[in-house]
C-alpha cells in the first residue's frame, strides 16, 4: 500500500495519493511552512442526482429536489449531539457544503489535527435520522431558502439555468423548495445515504503541516475494507437548444443585473478535461478583462462596470456554460453586444498578442490558488471527482498555444445557444 | 512573525513590512485615513477607483490592464472602508512573487514602481483630472451606492448602524450617497486627491517576499515632493448607548425579515477589555457552538443564522438574523435570553475554555494568508499597539470566567432594527 507521490519541482508543491483497499481516495498535500491543517471529506452526490439505482435495483428511485442538501444539513447529528459539538473540544472550525455535484465537510485547525480528523471520519460514516431530528432541521432549511429567494445575485443564476436546461437537473436550485423538502422523510435520506455515502464514491484530501506517514497510519487503523456499491446516476437528454432566451425577474433593488449564459454541447456525463479548462480559461480571462475591445465598449457605453463584470465557466456532470454576469443598466442590449462580439470573434479568432498576454495573467491566478490550505484541498476534491490531475492543469498552460485556444472558441460561446437572465427593480 | 519591519517614512507615514517567503504572490496596500465626514466621503471615495484605473504613463484603462496583465496577472484593487471614524480608502496590489516569474525580471519592483504610477502621478492637466474619466467613476461610484441594497442582510446591517450611530461619523456612509457624488468635478477631485496625500494618517504594508528595503525608498521618495502638513491621526469616539433602546422596523418586498441588535457599552469612561469582550462575543454568537447558534438556531429552529460581531473601534456589538416575521419577538426575546445568561454566569467552564480554544486556532491560522496578515498589521499600525497574533492569543487564553462576566454587563441594547416584508 504504497502512496504515489507526485512533485511539480516548478510550482514547489508536492502531494501523496492513495487509493486505499476501504474504496476512500486519500490526499495528503503536506504545506511545511504553515501552522494550518485543512481536512475535506466529499462525496460525489450533489443536487443533480435526483434519480438513481443501485446495481442490484430494477427502477430507479427519484428523491425530493433539495435532498443532497438536507442530507448534509442532517449528517451533522450524531446520538451523542451535533458536530460541531464535538469538534468543540478540538478548537477546530468545521462546515459542510452542497453544490450541483457533490456534498462535502470540512474542518481547518492549527492543532488537535488527528483528533477532528477522527470526529469527521466518524460522524459522516454514522447517520442518525429520527423522525423528530429531521422534522427539527425542516424550519432551519426553510429558512436557508427563503434568505436565497431574497438574494437578486443567486435567482439570476438560478433562473439562468432553468431557462438554459430543459431536463437536465442543473435546472433546480440546490436547496431545493419549501415545497420539495416537505417530502423529505428519514428513509429518504437513508436511501440516499447508503447509496452514495460509501467509501468508494468519497474523497479525503488534507493539506497543511502534517506528516503523510504518520496520517496515512491513522486513517489506515480508521477505515475498514467496504464492499463496493455501485449506483447508476440517471441523467435525462439534454438538447442543445435552451428552454427559452430570456427570463426576468423583479426584485426591491435599485439596480439590475444579468447573467448571460452560452450553453455548450455535451455529453450526458462529460467532465471538461484539463486542456478545456486551461483553453476556457484563457479565453475568458481574455473576454472578461478591461484590455478587451469588448469590455471597453460595454464600459464606454455606461453598460457594465469594473467593480461587478465578470466572466465564469460552470461545469459538471452533462452541463457547461460561459456566464458572464453583472450590473447593469441595460441588460439587454449588454447581452446584445456581447453576443455580437462572439459572431465576430467566432469568425476571427483570438488575436496573437491577446492570447499571450491572457496566458501570463491566467499563469499568475492559477499560481496564487497554492497561498492558501483551504483552496487547495478544494480543488483538489474538484479535481479528482472530475477525474483531473491537479499539478496537469499548470503544465497544459505552458504549452498552450493560439491554435488550440482558438479551435476550443469553436465548441463554445455560440450566440445561437445562449440566454440572457435578469433581475430589476419594481417599476414605480 | 517576530521578524516584522517598520520604517517611519516621515509625518504620519509608515512603512510595515511582514517578510514571509512561502507564498507564491505578494501583496503590497497604501491605506490612507482621513476624518469621516458628509461631505468629503463621495469625493474621497472616488479617488481610488481614479488613481486605479489610468495614470501618466498608461494614460487609458485599457493600457494598463494590458500592462498589469504582463506583469502575470497583477492585479490593483481599489476600496473605500470605515474604520472607527475614520474613512480608510485603500489600493492594494497583487503580484506573482520573483521566483515564480519565468524571465526571472524583479516583478516586485514592478508592480512597486506602477502602484507609486498610481498614486503619486495620475491621468490630470493642469490641476485637473480628465473630464470622461470623473463622469465613468462618478457613475460608477453612483451605481456600488445603489448596489448596497442588493443584499439585504448586509442593508440591513448598514441601516442599523446608520440608526445606531445617526450623529456620529461611523454613521455616515462611507461612500457617501448618491446626491454627494452628483457635485463631484475634475477640479474638485485633483484637490481631493493632494488633500489625502498631504493630510491623510498612511499605512503602507508589505507582505511576502522581495527587498523591502528598496521599496521603502521608492516611496519615501515619491513622498519627498508632498507637502506633508496638518496631518490627521486616526480617531475614534465612544458614545455609550441610550437609556431606553431605539425600535425601528422599515419594510421592503422581502420574503423573509431581518433582525439587527445593536449594543453600545453603558459607560464610555469604563476600560474595555478586549480580549475579554472578544470572547464574551464568540461565546454567544461567534462560533457554531454558541449560545445563539446552539438556542435560536438548533433548539428553536427559528432560523438559519444567527450571530453576534465586534467592533472594537467603535465598542459596538451587533446581532443578527433572518427570520419569519411572526417570529421576530420570539427571537429577539430568546437572543436578549442568551445576554442574560452571559451576564448572570450561566455559562459552563467547558464552554468558555472550548471557545478560547476556538478563537486562539482562529488567531494561528493568520500567519498562512497573505490578505489576513496584512488586515491584522493594518489594524495594529493605526491603534499604534502592535502585536503578533500569537501574543494576542496569549492574552485570550488569560481570560477568566470573571472577565466574560464582566464585559457582558459592560454592554446595553441601543437599537433594536427590524427589515421585514410588505406582506403581498
Amino acid at each position: 500500500m504504497n502512496p504515489k507521490h507526485v512533485v511539480s519541482k516548478s510550482l514547489g508543491e508536492e502531494y501523496y495519493y492513495l487509493k486505499h483497499p476501504s474504496g476512500l481516495g486519500i490526499y495528503i498535500h503536506p504545506k511545511k511552512d504553515y501552522s494550518s491543517n485543512y481536512a475535506i471529506l466529499g462525496t460525489n452526490f450533489g443536487s443533480i442526482n435526483n434519480k438513481f439505482r443501485l446495481k442490484n435495483e430494477k427502477s430507479f428511485t427519484e428523491v425530493p429536489d433539495g435532498i443532497a442538501h438536507y442530507l448534509e444539513h442532517k449528517i451533522f447529528e450524531t446520538p451523542e449531539g451535533d458536530a460541531f459539538s464535538l469538534f468543540a473540544k478540538t478548537g477546530a472550525s468545521a462546515n459542510a457544503y452542497t453544490s450541483f455535484e457533490k456534498t462535502a465537510f470540512l474542518f481547518s485547525c492549527t492543532d488537535n489535527f488527528e483528533k477532528s480528523l477522527n470526529i469527521l471520519l466518524d460522524f459522516v460514516s454514522s447517520p442518525y435520522f429520527t423522525p423528530e431530528n429531521v422534522e427539527k432541521e425542516r424550519g432551519i432549511i426553510c429558512q436557508e431558502i427563503k434568505m436565497y429567494e431574497d438574494s437578486p445575485d443567486w435567482k439570476v443564476f438560478i433562473n439562468l439555468l432553468g431557462a438554459m436546461y430543459k431536463s437536465h437537473p442543473i435546472n433546480k436550485d440546490i436547496a431545493g423548495s419549501v415545497e420539495s423538502i416537505s417530502k423529505i422523510t428519514p428513509e429518504l435520506l437513508y436511501k440516499c445515504y447508503d447509496s452514495f455515502y460509501n467509501l468508494h464514491n468519497m474523497t479525503l484530501c488534507m493539506v497543511g503541516n502534517m506528516d503523510p506517514d504518520k496520517i496515512f497510519t491513522i486513517v489506515n487503523k480508521k477505515l475498514n475494507y467496504s464492499m463496493p456499491v455501485e449506483v447508476e446516476r440517471y441523467f435525462p437528454d439534454e438538447p442543445h437548444d435552451v428552454v427559452k432566451n430570456y427570463v426576468s425577474q423583479n426584485f426591491d433593488i435599485k439596480s439590475s443585473m444579468f447573467n448571460l449564459g452560452f450553453k455548450e454541447n455535451i455529453l450526458p456525463f462529460h467532465r471538461a478535461t484539463n486542456e478545456e479548462l486551461v483553453y476556457t480559461d484563457i479565453m475568458l480571462s481574455y473576454f472578461s478583462s478591461p484590455s478587451s475591445e469588448m469590455y471597453n465598449k460595454l464600459l464606454n457605453e455606461g453598460l457594465i462596470n469594473t467593480a461587478t463584470f465578470s466572466g465564469e465557466y460552470l461545469e459538471g456532470p452533462g452541463y457547461a456554460s460561459v456566464i458572464f454576469s453583472g450590473e447593469s443598466k441595460d441588460p439587454e442590449k449588454t447581452s446584445e453586444i456581447i453576443r455580437d462580439y462572439m459572431r465576430k470573434i467566432h469568425e476571427n479568432g483570438l488575436d496573437r498578442e491577446a492570447f499571450e498576454r491572457a496566458k501570463k495573467a491566467v499563469y499568475g491566478r492559477s499560481l496564487s490558488v497554492f497561498n492558501n490550505v483551504k483552496n487547495i484541498a478544494n480543488l483538489t476534491l474538484e479535481f479528482d471527482f472530475s477525474g483531473k490531475e491537479l499539478f496537469e492543469y499548470m503544465y497544459i498552460l505552458q504549452d498552450a498555444t493560439l491554435e488550440k485556444v482558438n479551435n476550443r472558441l469553436k465548441k463554445e460561446l455560440d450566440p445561437n445557444y445562449s440566454s440572457l437572465s435578469v433581475v430589476k427593480p419594481y417599476e414605480k | 512573525m517576530e521578524n516584522i519591519k517598520r520604517f517611519d517614512l516621515g509625518n504620519g507615514i509608515n512603512f510595515t513590512c511582514i517578510p514571509n517567503s512561502k507564498f507564491k504572490t505578494i501583496q503590497l496596500s497604501i491605506c490612507m485615513f482621513y476624518p469621516l465626514e458628509k461631505e468629503t466621503a463621495s469625493q474621497n471615495a472616488i479617488i481610488p477607483n481614479l488613481l486605479t484605473h489610468s495614470c501618466k504613463k498608461f494614460p487609458s484603462l485599457i493600457s494598463l490592464s494590458k500592462k498589469m496583465e504582463e506583469l502575470y496577472g497583477a492585479s490593483v484593487s481599489a476600496g473605500t472602508e470605515k474604520i472607527g471614524d475614520m474613512q480608510m480608502i485603500e489600493i492594494s496590489a497583487q503580484s506573482i512573487d520573483n521566483k515564480f516569474v519565468p524571465d526571472g525580471s524583479d516583478n516586485t519592483f514592478e508592480i512597486t514602481k506602477l502602484l507609486c504610477d498610481m498614486i503619486f502621478d495620475p491621468s490630470t492637466e493642469n490641476e485637473r483630472f480628465k473630464d470622461e474619466n470623473i463622469e465613468l467613476e462618478k457613475r460608477q461610484l453612483k451605481e456600488e451606492i445603489l448596489a448596497e441594497m442588493n443584499d439585504k442582510k448586509i442593508f440591513a446591517r448598514k441601516r442599523c448602524i446608520e440608526i445606531m450611530c445617526k450623529n456620529e461619523k461611523f454613521g455616515i456612509n462611507t461612500l457617501g450617497e448618491t446626491h454627494d457624488v452628483d457635485k463631484i468635478d475634475a477640479v474638485s477631485s485633483f484637490k481631493a486627491w493632494r488633500n489625502l496625500l498631504s493630510r491623510s494618517h498612511i499605512e503602507i504594508i508589505l507582505v511576502g517576499s522581495g527587498a523591502y528595503a528598496k521599496i521603502a525608498d521608492e516611496f519615501k521618495s515619491k513622498f519627498k515632493d508632498i507637502n506633508r502638513t496638518d496631518v490627521f491621526e486616526y480617531y475614534s469616539e465612544i458614545i455609550p448607548a441610550r437609556e431606553v433602546p431605539a425600535e425601528i422596523t422599515e419594510q421592503k418586498n422581502i420574503v423573509q425579515c431581518k433582525l439587527v441588535l445593536g449594543f453600545k457599552i453603558k459607560n464610555k469612561y469604563e476600560k474595555i477589555d478586549y480580549p475579554a469582550m472578544k470572547v464574551m462575543n464568540a461565546l454567544l454568537g461567534g462560533t457554531p457552538q454558541s449560545k445563539l447558534f446552539v438556542n435560536v438556531r438548533e433548539k428553536l429552529s427559528l432560523c438559519y443564522y444567527c450571530s453576534s460581531r465586534y467592533l472594537k473601534q467603535k465598542k459596538v456589538m451587533l446581532i443578527e438574523s433572518g427570520v419569519e416575521e411572526k417570529n421576530i419577538r420570539k427571537a429577539k426575546k430568546q437572543i436578549l435570553e442568551q445576554i442574560k445568561d452571559i451576564k448572570l454566569g450561566n455559562f459552563s467552564d467547558v464552554d468558555l475554555e472550548n471557545t478560547k480554544l476556538f478563537i486562539t486556532q482562529g488567531l494561528g491560522k493568520i500567519g498562512d494568508s497573505l490578505s489576513s496578515i496584512g488586515s491584522w498589521y493594518l489594524a495594529q499600525s493605526i491603534e499604534k499597539n502592535i502585536i503578533s497574533p500569537e501574543e494576542h492569543a496569549e492574552e485570550i487564553n488569560a481570560v477568566t470566567r470573571e472577565d466574560v462576566i464582566r464585559s457582558a454587563n459592560q454592554i446595553e441594547l441601543d437599537t433594536v432594527y427590524t427589515l421585514s416584508g410588505k406582506g403581498e
